[in-house]
């Protein structure tokens, strides 16, 4: 089965369910960013997994780099 | 308040996922019916979001008239949303991942008795909806497995000598309206209905049960504990009590539909007090006429 990709209109109107600010789609690390939660929350097989407990905490040391023309 | 141990709600909707098809005559029962209505609402609705969505049961029933163009799904596990054909995001129904104004319809079929502060989870759907957006969901009510609740409270005071909530709590009829109310929802309705599932031996509701990933998650952890005495003298009373003439025991399941609309100007608005016309005192004299 081919992977599934991402819907970008999906990704559009996805904000942190914490913050429920603005994330940014790393498109490299299939990551969507919550800079406010530091968070980072998984894309597997196209399915973005919105749950915190399931994120990556953003370590102080990296910044996430920007990703021009992602900023969703 | 927190009833329900949402990891546990998790696990059994993993669980539950690949084999989810044979046990989910309910979810399509009542899914059909969800989405009848649907198609009574003349409206548009571009994007969409089943919440609860499972395998994806609504996308798949869904004729592709009714007013949606994109339908995204959105469940809690993320082993039902993998086996689902829809596109989508696993999301925690206590913490929505949508954007304000973002939606023009919610639906959610049979899931939200799983959430543990429904007034959060309905003002956040509120809040994702667009003016005018709708929220449309079934869930069930508190006369759902009423003869299983009794049962087993009755087995398990007869031998253990003691009583733990066995059958997770449901929302009533009228806390229902109060919550669209209080979460801000224009125009909301609740209504029920009952749905009555015969079973020949009520062991396979409880298998049932387990295989829609139903089984209650306020007891699990303690289910262990429930002796297996216990349960045998459950279902011999199931058998007893409830037992028809061809030796079947029904097992009842309420369904509350609830709708409602995010406030918008161009809905009908009650008027502002003191702007009748006809006073009722003369109305009330008249009644004799």
């Amino acid at each position: 089965m081919p992977e599934r990709k991402a819907d970008p209109k999906l990704l559009e109107i996805l904000v942190c369910p914490l913050t429920k600010g603005t994330l940014s789609y790393d498109a490299v690390n299939q990551e969507l960013i919550s800079e406010r939660a530091g968070l980072a929350y998984p894309i597997r097989d196209g399915i973005p997994i919105m749950l915190p407990d399931e994120a990556r905490p953003l370590s102080d040391d990296h910044t996430p780099a920007p990703f021009p023309g992602h900023q969703l | 308040m927190t009833v329900f141990n949402r990891q546990v709600v998790r696990q059994h909707r993993d669980r539950a996922a690949s084999n989810l098809t044979e046990h989910d005559f309910l979810f399509r029962e009542v899914g059909t019916r969800l989405l009848d209505r649907l198609d009574d609402v003349i409206a548009k609705f571009p994007v969409a979001v089943d919440l609860g969505c499972r395998t994806g049961l609504l996308a798949e029933l869904r004729d592709s008239q009714g007013g949606i163009e994109s339908l995204y799904g959105c469940d809690l596990s993320e082993r039902m949303m993998a086996h689902s054909a829809m596109s989508g995001a696993v999301a925690d129904e206590e913490a929505l991942p949508f954007a304000d104004a973002a939606l023009d319809l919610v639906i959610s079929n049979l899931s939200l008795h799983w959430v543990n502060d429904l007034p959060g989870c309905m003002t956040q759907v509120r809040r994702a909806l667009k003016p005018d957006g709708l929220f449309l969901a079934t869930m069930f009510g508190g006369e759902t497995l009423h003869e299983l609740r009794a049962v087993l409270s009755e087995a398990e005071i007869a031998v253990q000598g003691g009583l733990s909530p066995r059958v997770s709590p449901f929302t009533d009829i009228r806390d229902a309206g109060a919550l669209l109310q209080r979460a801000g929802f224009a125009l909301p309705v609740v209504d029920t209905e009952t749905i009555t599932v015969s079973y020949s031996d009520p062991l396979k509701l409880l298998h049932d049960l387990r295989g829609m990933g139903e089984a209650n998650a306020v007891m699990e952890r303690r289910l262990t504990a429930m002796r297996r005495e216990t349960m045998m003298m459950a279902m011999q009373l199931y058998m007893e009590k409830y037992a028809g003439d061809d030796g079947r025991v029904p097992a009842t399941f309420q369904i509350l539909t609830l709708s409602g609309w995010a406030p918008s100007p161009t809905q009908q608005q009650p008027l502002k007090p003191g702007q009748g016309e006809t006073s009722l005192t003369k109305f009330l004299a008249n009644d004799g006429d």
